[in-house]
C-alpha cells in the first residue's frame, strides 16, 4: 500500500504528521470558535461594561465604574443571587438525594429494568419550556380542578393558588417539582453506572463478615463507593442551577414583565439588557460579575471535592 | 490529481487556501455590521403592527394598506413581545416609518416622533377627550387614537340579586360584595391572577384622590392615601374572595363566563362573549371611589398611529397616517367594530355604532365620556411602570409594608421625571 | 464497554444464590427448620419484592403524567381542558387541534417547527465534527503545548455558557447575525463540555488499531476518519442525541437572538403563546404535543446510546 501512495499525498501527510500541524488542523476549528464565542465576548464585554450603552452594543460614554457600582447595589441584583442561593439550597439536594434514591430501587428490580430506566429518563426529551406549560396551566393552575388542587381536595384540603400568592411562596414548590422531573432521570443513569462499578467481591466480603443485606451495606460499602459520582451529580447539578432560566421565565413570567421575587440572576439579566430597558453597560457588568462569582464558586467546589485532578 | 507536477499542485493547493482563508476572513469583516445586527428595507412605508387577538384584523390591516395608492405600504404583523422589539428597533436598529404605539415623553425627547398636530388638523374636535389626552405631550398630538379600549367591573345581576346585594359605588361595598358571593367553587371577584397587580395601573389611585404624576411633574402616589388604598387591596388578597390562579387571565372572560367569579375586571371586548352566554343577567361597573377625594374611574386606553421623525420617508408617512386614520372612516369604523369591541375615539362614528348604541355597552361608553382617564400618560414611562408595579406587587402579594414601598417606587419614577422636565 | 465486575444487582443475587446450596446440603429436622427459615425469608423477600416494584410502578406513572396530560389536553377542546369534570380520555380526540395549528398563510408553528429542525441539525452536526477533532487532538496529538490548550478548554467550563449570554449576544450582533441562521447555530458549535467529552472518550480508545493504522501508513488524518470514526458511531451517535435534543429544546439563546418571528424557534413560538395576555389552552396544549412528539420518538429509538454513552465516559467510581 505504501508504495502506491501518490507521493504528493504523502508531502502533504507527512507535512500533517507534525503533531504541531496535525493538531492545530485537527482543533483549530474548535479553538477559533471558542477564541470569537467564548474568550473575545467576555474580554469585550468587560471592556463595554466600563461605558454607558443603552439600546446599543457599541459604547457611547465612558463612565469607569459606575455601571459596576450600580448593579452590586441594586437591591433587585442583589435580591437575585438569593434567590439563586435558595434555589440551589432547594434542588440540589433533592435532585441527589431523589436520583440515587431511584438508582438504587431500579438496580434492585430484576424484572423489566430497562423499560423503567426508559420510563423515568423519559423527561430528558421534555423542554423546560413545555414542562412549564404544564406545569403552569395543568398541575399547578390555582383553580379546583387543576391536578395539585384535586389531590388536596382527596385530603379535604383548600385549593391554593399556587402561583399568585407569594405568602407562603409555593412557586418553589412548582419550580422544584418542574426541574426534578426533568433531571432526576439523567442522574439516575450516573448514579446507575456508578453502582455497577462497585465491586461484588466487597458485597460478598461483608456478608461472610456477617452483615446483613440492606442499611449497613448501603452506608458502609454503597454510599462510600459512590463518593466521586456523588460529587459529580452535585456539582452537574449545582452548574445547571446557575443556568436557571427557562423555567422562571415561562412560569412567573407574563406579556414580558417579570414579577419582583424569586426572579435568579439570568432573569434580571436578561430584562437589564434585552427587556425595555436595553442597558448593555449594566448587563454586561452583571455578566462580568456573576461570571467571577461562578468561577470562583465552581473553583472552591472543585477543591473541596478533590475533583478535576485525577482527570488530566 | 494524483500523479501531475507536485510542485506545482501543492502550490496551487497553497494558494487556494490562502485565498480561502481572505475571502473568509472578508466574509466575516463584510458581516461585522450595525449596532443591533440587522439590515434595513428600502422602497416604500413599512408599517408596524402588534399581534392583535381578534381573528381577522390583520387581513383587514393589509387590506387598507393596499387601498393606498400613493405609496406602496408594506405592513408587519408583529408576533410576541411588541413593546421590546418596537423600542429597541426606534432607538437602534432599522425603524419603522408607520407603527401603532403610546405617545411617551421619553420618545418625543429622544425626537423620534414626528408631531402630528397638521394631520390632525380640524378632526382634533372630534377625538374624545380621554384618547387625544393619551397622546398629546406639551400641547402637541404625537399619536392618532385608532382604537379606545377600556376596563370595567362586570357582575352576574341574578347572583347579587339572590345575595341581595346592590351593586357596588364605594370600595368598601366591593369588598363585602366580594365576600359574601364567595361560596363553593365560585369566588367573588376576579382581578386577574396577579390579583390586579399587573392590570389596575392608575385606577386606585384615582379612587383615592391621587394620579401617577402631579400637574407640576412630581410623583404623585408617595401619599398615605395611597397607601391605604394598597392596603385595602392588599386585605381583599389575602380575604379568600378574590380567584386566583384562574387557566386563563383578566382579559380572557372564560372565568367569568363558567361561574368561576361573580364579578370581573376585564376589557370591552369580552362583552359579545358575556351577551351570548348571559343574555340580560349582567351589568357593568366603573372602579368605584375608595374615600371622599376619590371618584369612580375606568383607565382608557389607545394605541395611536404615529410616524418616525428620522427616517427618509416622513411626509409620506404623515399623509398615509392622514389618509387611513383621519380621512377613511369606513376603514375606522372596521377596524373598530368589525372584528373585536373597541370603541372608536371619534366621537361621530361611535355615536353611530349600532352596537355601543344600547345595553351595557353603551353603559361602558358613558363611563369612558364621564369617567375615562388615560391609563398610561405620556409622562409615565416603561421604566416607571415597572417600578411601580413592583412596589404594587409587594404591598398586595406580599404584604410588605405600602408607605415603604411606595416611596421607593416614587423615588424611581421622580428620578425619571427629572430627566424628561429636567 | 460493559461494566467489569459485578451483576447488575449484586447484593441480591449473590445472597440468594449463597443460601442454596448450604440448604441442600444437609437433611433432618435442622433441615426443616432451615427450610422453613428459608421459606419465611423468602416470603419475605417477596414482600420486600412487592412493594418494590409498587414503588417504582407508582414512580413511573408520576413520571409519565405530564406526558399524558399533554396528549390528553391537547387532543381536548377548551371545554373539556377547563371543565371541573375530569375525563381521562376527551370525548372525541380533536386533532383538528394540531392541523389548526398550521392552517392559515405564514403559521407560526410551522416556522418554528422548520427553524428547529434545521438549526438541530446544524449544530449536532457541526458540534460533532468539530468538537470530536479537537478531542481526538487532546487526546492523541503529542503537541507540545495541548496542555495549554487544554487548560484553555477547561477554564470555559468553569463558567457556564448560559451565564455569558449577553456577552455572546454582544460579539454576534456585532457581527450582524442578530434573528440569522448563523446567529443561531455557529456560537453553539463549540462546546468544551462536548470536546472534553471526546477527550475522555479517545483516550480510551483501543490504541491497536490505530498503531496497526500508523503500520498501514496512514497520518494523523487518514487513522481519524478510517479508523477511529468508524469504531466509535455508537459513541458519536450518544452525544449527536444529547445535541440534537439539547438544541431542540433551547430556549435561553434562541430567545435572545432570534428576534424577528421569521427566525423563532418552536420553543420561542411556545413560550410566546404561554406568556401571552390571552391565552388559547387547546391550542396551546396541541403546539406542545407537536413540538415534544419528535423528540420523544427519537428518545424512544436512541436513547440507549445515551445510556450507554453515560455509562462508558461516564463518571468512575
Amino acid at each position: 500500500m505504501p508504495a502506491s501512495a501518490p507521493p504528493l499525498r504523502r508531502r502533504i501527510g507527512a507535512l500533517l504528521d507534525r503533531p504541531a500541524w496535525a493538531f492545530w488542523v485537527f482543533a483549530g476549528p474548535f479553538m477559533i470558535g471558542l477564541a470569537v464565542f467564548s474568550y473575545i465576548p467576555i474580554l469585550w464585554s468587560v471592556y463595554l461594561s466600563f461605558f454607558e450603552a443603552r439600546n446599543t452594543v457599541a459604547p457611547s460614554e465612558f463612565v469607569g465604574l459606575r455601571n459596576y457600582a450600580q448593579m452590586l447595589t441594586s437591591a433587585a441584583f442583589l435580591d437575585s443571587l438569593l434567590t439563586f442561593t435558595l434555589f440551589a439550597l432547594f434542588i440540589v439536594p433533592t435532585t441527589v438525594a431523589a436520583s440515587l434514591a431511584l438508582a438504587l430501587l431500579v438496580n434492585r428490580a430484576r424484572w423489566a429494568q430497562p423499560f423503567l430506566r426508559s420510563v423515568y429518563f423519559l423527561p430528558a426529551a421534555c423542554s423546560y419550556v413545555v414542562a412549564a406549560l404544564i406545569w403552569k396551566l395543568s398541575i399547578f393552575n390555582g383553580v379546583r380542578f387543576g391536578l395539585a388542587n384535586t389531590v388536596l381536595g382527596w385530603f379535604r384540603a383548600e385549593p391554593q393558588a399556587w402561583l399568585s400568592v407569594t405568602d407562603p411562596p409555593w412557586y418553589w414548590l412548582v419550580l422544584v417539582t418542574l426541574r426534578l422531573w426533568l433531571q432526576v432521570g439523567f442522574y439516575m443513569l450516573i448514579f446507575l453506572a456508578g453502582l455497577q462499578r462497585i465491586p461484588a467481591v466487597l458485597y460478598e466480603a461483608a456478608y461472610v463478615d456477617g452483615a446483613r443485606r440492606g442499611w449497613s451495606t448501603l452506608r458502609h460499602i454503597t454510599l462510600p463507593q459512590l463518593r466521586t459520582t456523588t460529587a459529580a451529580v452535585l456539582l452537574l447539578n449545582l452548574i445547571a442551577a446557575y443556568q436557571a432560566f427557562d423555567e422562571f421565565y415561562n412560569v412567573l413570567g407574563s406579556d414580558g414583565a417579570y414579577p419582583p421575587y424569586a426572579r435568579p440572576p439570568l432573569v434580571y439579566l436578561y430584562y437589564t439588557a434585552l427587556g425595555s430597558g436595553q442597558d448593555f453597560g449594566r448587563g454586561t457588568a452583571g455578566a462580568v460579575i456573576l461570571a467571577l462569582l461562578i468561577a470562583i464558586v465552581t473553583l472552591l467546589q472543585g477543591r473541596l471535592l478533590g475533583f478535576g485532578r485525577e482527570r488530566t | 490529481m494524483r500523479g501531475q507536477d507536485r510542485t506545482g499542485s501543492a502550490h496551487t493547493r497553497r494558494r487556494f487556501l490562502q485565498m480561502a482563508g481572505v475571502s473568509a476572513a472578508a466574509a466575516v469583516a463584510a458581516a461585522c455590521g450595525s449596532d443591533t445586527g440587522r439590515g434595513g428595507g428600502g422602497g416604500g412605508l413599512s408599517h408596524w403592527y402588534h399581534q392583535y387577538g381578534e381573528d381577522g384584523v390583520e387581513e383587514a390591516v393589509r387590506r387598507y394598506a393596499a387601498a393606498y395608492d400613493r405609496v406602496e405600504v408594506s405592513v408587519q404583523w408583529t408576533p410576541g413581545n411588541y413593546d421590546t422589539k418596537l423600542l429597541s428597533a426606534l432607538q437602534g436598529g432599522s425603524p419603522p416609518d408607520v407603527f401603532e404605539y403610546q405617545t411617551k415623553a421619553d420618545l418625543v425627547r429622544a425626537g423620534t416622533l414626528a408631531p402630528l398636530d397638521d394631520v390632525i388638523g380640524d378632526a382634533k374636535d372630534d377625538f374624545s377627550a380621554a384618547s387625544l389626552a393619551s397622546h398629546t405631550f406639551e400641547g402637541s398630538v404625537y399619536g392618532i387614537p385608532q382604537a379606545v379600549d377600556t376596563q370595567f367591573l362586570v357582575y352576574r345581576k341574578s347572583l347579587l340579586d339572590d345575595a341581595g346585594l346592590e351593586p357596588p359605588t364605594s370600595f368598601e361595598a366591593l369588598v363585602d360584595a366580594a365576600r359574601s358571593l364567595t361560596e363553593g367553587d365560585r369566588k367573588g371577584l376576579f382581578l386577574g391572577n396577579n390579583g390586579g397587580t399587573d392590570v389596575l395601573g392608575p385606577v386606585p389611585l384615582w379612587s383615592n384622590g391621587l394620579d401617577y404624576v402631579t400637574d407640576d411633574h412630581k410623583a404623585g402616589f408617595d401619599d398615605p392615601a395611597a397607601a391605604e388604598v394598597f392596603g385595602g387591596l392588599h386585605d381583599l388578597f389575602e380575604s379568600g374572595a378574590l380567584l386566583l390562579g384562574a387557566p386563563t387571565d383578566w382579559s380572557d372572560p372564560s372565568a367569568f363566563l363558567q361561574g368561576l367569579t361573580a364579578m370581573q375586571w376585564t376589557g370591552l371586548w369580552t362583552l359579545p362573549q358575556i351577551e351570548e352566554e348571559f343574555p340580560g343577567d349582567y351589568g357593568v361597573l366603573p372602579w368605584p371611589a375608595f374615600g371622599g377625594d376619590g371618584s369612580a374611574s375606568v383607565p382608557v386606553g389607545a394605541f395611536g398611529a404615529m410616524a418616525y421623525a428620522d427616517g427618509p420617508m416622513v411626509e409620506e408617512a404623515k399623509e398615509y397616517i392622514k389618509w387611513l386614520w383621519i380621512d377613511q372612516t369606513e376603514y375606522q369604523e372596521d377596524f373598530n367594530l368589525g372584528y373585536g369591541f373597541h370603541i372608536p375615539p371619534r366621537t361621530s362614528l361611535a355615536e353611530k355604532a349600532d352596537e355601543l348604541a344600547s345595553g351595557p355597552a353603551a353603559e361602558v361608553v358613558g363611563f369612558v365620556d364621564g369617567l375615562g382617564r388615560p391609563s398610561s400618560p405620556p409622562e409615565w414611562t416603561p421604566a416607571m411602570d415597572s417600578a411601580y408595579k413592583d412596589a404594587l406587587t409587594n404591598i398586595i402579594k406580599s404584604g410588605k409594608d405600602p408607605e415603604g414601598e411606595l416611596k421607593a417606587a416614587a423615588g424611581t419614577v421622580q428620578g425619571e421625571l427629572d430627566k424628561i422636565f429636567g | 464497554m460493559t461494566p467489569a465486575h459485578g451483576p447488575s444487582d449484586g447484593p441480591a443475587r449473590t445472597a440468594g444464590a449463597r443460601r442454596s446450596p448450604a440448604a441442600a446440603g444437609r437433611a433432618g429436622p435442622a433441615a426443616a427448620r432451615r427450610s422453613a427459615e428459608h421459606r419465611r425469608r423468602r416470603r419475605a423477600t417477596l414482600a420486600a419484592g412487592v412493594l418494590l416494584y409498587t414503588v417504582l410502578v407508582a414512580a413511573a406513572a408520576a413520571f409519565l403524567l405530564p406526558y399524558y396530560l399533554i396528549a390528553r389536553n391537547g387532543l381536548s377542546t377548551d371545554e373539556e381542558i377547563t371543565s371541573p369534570e375530569w375525563t381521562l380520555i376527551p370525548g372525541s380526540l380533536q386533532w383538528s387541534n394540531i392541523t389548526d395549528l398550521f392552517a392559515g398563510p405564514g403559521s407560526l408553528m410551522a416556522t418554528g417547527l422548520w427553524n428547529s429542525a434545521v438549526v438541530a441539525v446544524l449544530q449536532t452536526g457541526g458540534q460533532l465534527l468539530v468538537c470530536s477533532l479537537a478531542g481526538y487532538a487532546l487526546a492523541r496529538i503529542p503537541y507540545r503545548h495541548a496542555g495549554a490548550v487544554f487548560y484553555a478548554i477547561v477554564a470555559t467550563l468553569m463558567i457556564p455558557a448560559a451565564v455569558t449570554f449577553v456577552p455572546t449576544f454582544v460579539m454576534v450582533s456585532s457581527l450582524g447575525w442578530v434573528s440569522s441562521l448563523r446567529g443561531l447555530v455557529i456560537p453553539m458549535l463549540f462546546s468544551g463540555f462536548t470536546a472534553f467529552l471526546f477527550r475522555q472518550f479517545f483516550l480510551n480508545f483501543p490504541a491497536e488499531l490505530e498503531d496497526a493504522a500508523r503500520v498501514d501508513g496512514l497520518g494523523y488524518w487518514g487513522t481519524y476518519w478510517r479508523v477511529v470514526v468508524p469504531n466509535s458511531l455508537e459513541f458519536f451517535a450518544a452525544i449527536g442525541l444529547i445535541t440534537f435534543i439539547g438544541s431542540w429544546n433551547a430556549f435561553l439563546w434562541p430567545l435572545v437572538i432570534a428576534q424577528d418571528a421569521e427566525s423563532w424557534t418552536v420553543q420561542i413560538v411556545l413560550s410566546t403563546k404561554i406568556t401571552a395576555q390571552t391565552i388559547d389552552l387547546q391550542e396551546l396544549f396541541a403546539a406542545a404535543m407537536v413540538s415534544v412528539a419528535p423528540l420523544v420518538l427519537v428518545f424512544l429509538f436512541f436513547q440507549r446510546y445515551i445510556v450507554q454513552g453515560v455509562t462508558e465516559t461516564g463518571i468512575k467510581g
